[in-house]
């Protein structure tokens, strides 16, 4: 059975910010050059043939994209200037757009227009939200934010949010690994997933496999960003009132939003600090990277790239704020500065984290576990 | 011409410490009675050209032996004129791959000097051929395509006359037919101008035009040619000094194709010669009704590279392929193109058109073998992408283009020497006719563009794939006939670019032809050469063998079979003289006598002495230029060794075989170039011809009960130097092996 040809996914991928590929004379140099390909899972020359040749079931049946941490070696050393890092970056873009099946993913990819409007209509009724739901009475004597806006009334809101986005991050990863796995997924027993769990954590906590790239400081950048932004995670959505309050499991000594400030060696405060450290030089670094181009990784942004970078900057930018005006005890800036806060990172979440880049932390480290699966399997299988 | 001989020893670069030189003058004046010997420690400076000239001048020295290097280097300090001049190399061949001070050193030193004594007493001057007819400088262009109009052009604008004979009814050939062309700097695609060179052809009034005409016949040779034109039953007589041909191609004819490429299944299957004749108005649709394309795939490699086809790349498909793609990208920017291809051949800049076609979004696909798939209105491509391993399949295709490839209109016509043996065949008489069957012929098709009178056949010979093209890397725009130099697709197939370059430089050689001829000198490779064959006719039994083996087709033949020279044709090689079996054949100064004088001259020692003697008969043009190499490399090589030079092996004649071996020498090797259709042999089958004589030597050595192993044959090119002396050496070890001659001392 031969499969068609269809050049119009060409112009379908232009969408997803693919711009060079079609100048590719499929030498092979990117394949040959990059640290990660193997010759079972070769990458990216095969995926750019994919895409000129139209074939969309290949790609969506392919891990590579995934395996690619994009360290541009490929685009430095292709003779055609048809930038295949770039193409990979574009192959992920696709299928994360692939693997939404609400098609808001599609849409905000493919659209800036919706990206931008998107993200406003989100910030706008959360900043009417926290309008309107307020306590009575706020301490405008002190900046005690637990007087305007209590924990346990966040964490409710919190959890409903988290609920919601799990649900939709989980179905696409779910569709994921189905699109990645195709018949094998049922075939390989349980067990090998089971004995292979320690890959998903292994590779969502150190990244290991960025590490092999000859650019290790792309590796040390998307650590710094991945830790800060995990280790806020865990401060804001787990121990907001001190654990998960609502089922009664919670320490008032974790407590991240209370009104009383830790002293400074206190574990939450540092752990506060290392993550505002981490995001804040991770993404400059890549921000004044994007402007310069400095690196091919940096060459061709697509909006998406811009809008994750600014957003989570402004997070932490409005969080070291509160915190500042938290110190100095200054109760209006505070609550201002919280609903801006959350104007942004509430957005963010939602829609970054199943729809678009933010994804990416679920999809990367399940298609590395996948692999290993499967690698797993094909070896018993082998002895067998 | 009273000779008077004067004979010069250098003894700089070490020839002075190596030799005893006092020795070696004896030979001279002793042996020798040379009047004049002297010598100089730096014979090549202004001071050593002197001291030669002083004796020209005051002592009447008209015939020189110069004994120093090699002729290969300083002959423009020794270019002595009205003076026989001879080189005796004991720098390169002597001193610097011989022991110094060694008794065989010196024997070979003075051997080499007995040599030249022999040789130039064997020499006259040479007088420069001059025909009794006046030298036509106007120059012939068979073909009025863009190559034909561009010699022509380029020919007229270096003040020649030209006479450009078209077989259509207008000027423009192939390129007339097509709207837009891609070329240099191969950014895109352009309108073709076509015209206007058109115009400035037509315009000019050095370039007399025949359209609707052709080239009834031809005679003559360079500079003396006669061509008659006929052009509407009317016939016009032209004197021409030489011709270029740039008759251009044929398309491949689609019908032979495979059936699996489609052509014939469906009337949208069509090839890329079809695209350019049937679009060239302007739009481009569907063939079999007209409406506008969306989806084209275009077939490289249709019957190309194909041993059942054609064998070789036509070169422009790849980037026509392209061109055309583009064109229809430009009607419809939403148009799906797919280009299947073997390898994508866009070479030098035109890669950058290959670039534009992949950003215009057209798709390539690597296949070795697609097949189209028709069936009533669809039309389907199914290819094995090699850089995907599956197969793929483009559907709904409006049109499919084959590039079928370019065939030289030398490629039809029947071939004469299958009409021969055919005519053979047939007359059983004949039969018994004297054998000249060993002798490789050429193809020569009667493909009626020049109509040639010579002996050999009336057209260009072909060397492969029926193009008359020479050995293009050793000797650029070169025939097989002196005076005729094939340009543009006729020769190779090429784009726009390069047959425009094609056209200036065989338009050169013509132009360095009709000057050289005009001077009774010779052309490539002996350029300058003023010596010429003389046949003493008297001695003539007609046998043919200088008429058929001429690798020029110089000479003709009369109803008797007797030889008649067309000097201008003639390129001084002596494969006619090799090939005399009377021996009735020499130059001024290149005769069988004066090769066997020098072969007499050689001093071969009694028996037990114990110091054979090796006659190396060396092409001049690479194996003695390689001999030279290992000396100036100072490999040493064996001493029982004395080389003569020759034009070419070619114009090795047995009888100096016979005179060696009666002589009592005891082992001949023969040094010629490589032979086949990669020939490197600066008279084309020169070498092969000596081979081909030397089969016969073995069945004479017999005879005479002595060894075959006595005598060799090798192919040498001149960078096979360093391989050279352990062939040498090797070979007398065979012959110390064999034993002594036994004719020695009768």
């Amino acid at each position: 059975m031969s499969v068609k040809v269809d050049p119009n996914l060409m112009k379908d991928l232009k969408a997803f910010g693919l711009k060079d590929a079609n100048k590719c004379m499929q030498c092979g140099n990117c394949t040959a050059v990059c640290p990660l390909s193997t010759p079972e899972s070769p990458f990216p020359r095969k995926l750019i043939k994919y895409a000129q040749m139209g074939l969309k079931d290949k790609i969506l049946k392919s891990p590579e994209p995934w395996l690619c941490y994009y360290c541009g070696d490929c685009s430095d050393t292709c003779p055609r200037g048809a930038d295949p890092g770039e193409a990979m970056m574009v192959m992920r873009r696709y299928l994360t757009s692939q693997y939404d099946w609400t098609g808001f993913s599609r849409r905000f990819y493919t659209s800036e227009k919706f990206e931008i409007i998107a993200i406003s209509i989100v910030g706008i009724l959360i900043g009417l939200a926290l309008w309107i739901f307020h306590a009575g009475n706020p301490n405008m004597e002190h900046a005690y934010l637990n007087s305007v806006w209590p924990a346990p009334a966040i964490e409710i809101a919190d959890i409903v949010m988290g609920t919601i986005l799990s649900i939709l991050l989980l179905s696409n990863t779910w569709r994921c690994v189905r699109f990645t796995m195709g018949d094998l997924l049922k075939k390989i027993p349980l067990e090998i997933y089971i004995t292979q769990a320690k890959e998903l954590v292994i590779h969502f906590i150190t990244q290991r496999k960025f590490g092999e790239c000859t650019d290790r400081m792309q590796w040390i950048v998307h650590l710094l960003i991945m830790t800060g932004y995990s280790t806020v995670f865990m401060l804001v959505v787990v121990f907001l009132a001190g654990g998960i309050h609502v089922i009664g499991l919670s320490w008032d000594k974790i407590m991240f939003q209370r009104d009383v400030i830790y002293p400074f060696f206190h574990p939450v405060r540092l752990l506060g600090y290392y993550a505002t450290f981490a995001i804040l030089y991770g993404t400059t670094y890549a921000m004044i990277g994007r402007l310069k181009k400095s690196k091919p990784q940096y060459k061709n942004s697509h909006g998406t790239d811009w809008m994750f970078l600014i957003l989570l900057q402004l997070t932490t930018l409005t969080g070291i704020f509160i915190h500042f005006t938290r110190l100095l005890d200054w109760p209006m800036p505070t609550y201002v500065l919280y609903v801006i806060h959350l104007m942004v990172a509430i957005p963010m979440l939602v829609l970054e984290v199943p729809f678009a880049k933010w994804a990416h932390l679920a999809f990367r480290p399940v298609v590395l576990y996948l692999m290993a699966v499967k690698e797993k399997y094909k070896e018993q299988k082998g002895i067998a | 011409m009273e000779k008077k001989t004067a004979v010069y020893i250098c003894t700089g670069c070490g020839i002075g410490d190596a030799l005893d030189t006092e020795q070696l003058s004896k030979v001279a004046t002793d042996e020798g009675s040379v009047p004049i010997c002297r010598n100089h420690n730096y014979l090549c400076s202004q001071e050593g050209v002197e001291f030669i000239k002083n004796d020209i001048d005051n002592e009447g020295a008209n015939t020189l032996i110069i004994a120093a290097c090699s002729h290969r280097v300083m002959y423009d300090a020794f270019n002595f004129e009205n003076c026989i001049v001879d080189r005796v190399n004991i720098r390169e061949q002597v001193v610097w791959c011989q022991k110094p001070g060694d008794e065989d050193t010196q024997m070979m030193a003075e051997d080499y000097l007995r040599m030249a004594m022999a040789k130039v007493d064997n020499m006259e001057l040479p007088e420069p051929y001059k025909p009794e007819e006046e030298i036509s400088r106007d120059i012939l262009v068979v073909g009025g395509g863009l190559t034909g109009m561009t010699s022509a052009l380029d020919a007229a604008k270096a003040g020649h006359s030209v006479v450009l004979v078209e077989k259509e009814s207008q000027l423009g050939g192939f390129q007339g037919r097509v709207q837009k062309v891609a070329t240099f700097p191969y950014k895109g695609t352009e309108d073709n101008d076509l015209e206007a060179l058109i115009q400035e052809v037509t315009q000019n009034e050095k370039i007399k035009v025949y359209t609707g005409a052709k080239v009834d016949k031809t005679v003559g040779g360079p500079g003396v040619f006669e061509a008659t034109i006929s052009q509407n039953g009317t016939t016009a007589e032209h004197r021409i000094g030489a011709i270029v041909l740039a008759a251009g191609w044929q398309p491949y004819d689609p019908k032979k194709l495979d059936e699996k490429l489609g052509f014939g299944a469906s009337p949208n299957v069509i090839t890329n010669v079809m695209f350019e004749e049937s679009f060239n108005g302007g739009e481009i649709s569907r063939p079999s009704d007209g409406k506008d394309v969306t989806n084209v795939a275009f077939l490289q490699c249709a019957g190309q590279r194909d041993p059942d086809h054609l064998p070789y790349c036509s070169s422009v498909c790849c980037v026509t392929a392209l061109k055309q793609a583009l064109q229809i990208k430009a009607q419809n920017q939403d148009a799906n193109v797919f280009v299947v291809y073997k390898e994508m051949r866009t070479p030098g800049q035109s890669e950058d058109l290959y670039r534009k076609a992949q950003e215009e979004g057209i798709t390539f696909i690597r296949c070795q073998s697609p097949e189209v798939k028709a069936s009533g209105e669809s039309l389907a491509v199914e290819a094995e992408d090699e850089l995907l391993g599956e197969a793929v399949i483009m559907e709904d295709l409006d049109m499919v283009v084959l590039a079928t490839g370019m065939v030289p209109v030398t490629a039809f016509g029947m071939d004469i020497t299958q009409e021969e043996k055919e005519k053979k065949e047939e007359d059983e008489a004949k039969k018994g006719e004297e054998d000249l069957d060993d002798i490789p012929l050429d193809v020569i098709r009667r493909s009626d563009l020049l109509n040639l009178e010579y002996r050999q056949g009336p057209e260009l010979p072909a060397l492969r794939y029926d193009f008359p093209d020479s050995h293009f890397i050793c000797f650029p725009y070169e025939s097989r006939r002196t005076g005729i130099y094939p340009a543009g697709c006729v020769r190779r197939p090429m784009g726009i670019a390069t047959a425009q370059e094609d056209a200036a430089g065989a338009v050169m050689k013509a132009i360095q032809c009709i000057e050289l001829t005009s001077q009774g000198a010779a052309v490539h490779p002996r350029v300058g050469d003023m010596s010429f064959p003389e046949f003493a006719m008297q001695r003539c039994t007609q046998c043919k063998r200088c008429t058929v083996e001429c690798p020029f087709g110089a000479i003709n033949e009369d109803e008797e079979a007797n030889p008649l020279p067309q000097i201008t044709r003639c390129r001084r090689c002596g494969v006619c003289m090799g090939a005399c079996p009377e021996r009735i054949i020499s130059f001024k100064n290149y005769s069988v006598q004066m090769i066997g004088a020098m072969i007499k001259a050689i001093n071969v020692p009694e028996e037990d002495e114990e110091k054979p003697r090796i006659l190396v008969l060396a092409c001049e043009n690479d194996a003695y230029a390689a001999l030279d190499m290992a000396g100036i490399n100072r490999m040493k090589y064996n001493a029982w060794i004395r080389v003569i030079p020759l034009r070419c092996l070619g114009s090795m004649n047995l009888v100096w075989i016979a005179d060696s071996l009666s002589k009592g020498i005891d082992g001949i090797i023969l040094l010629g170039c490589k032979h086949g259709d990669d020939y490197q042999c600066h008279f084309i089958k020169g070498s092969e011809l000596a081979d081909i004589r030397l089969s016969k030597v073995s069945e004479t050595l017999n005879r005479l009960a002595l060894e075959s192993e006595r005598v060799r044959f090798e192919t040498v090119s001149i960078i096979d130097y360093d391989r050279l002396p352990a062939v040498l050496d090797e070979f007398a070890e065979t012959i110390d092996e064999v034993g002594p001659n036994p004719f020695k001392g009768w």
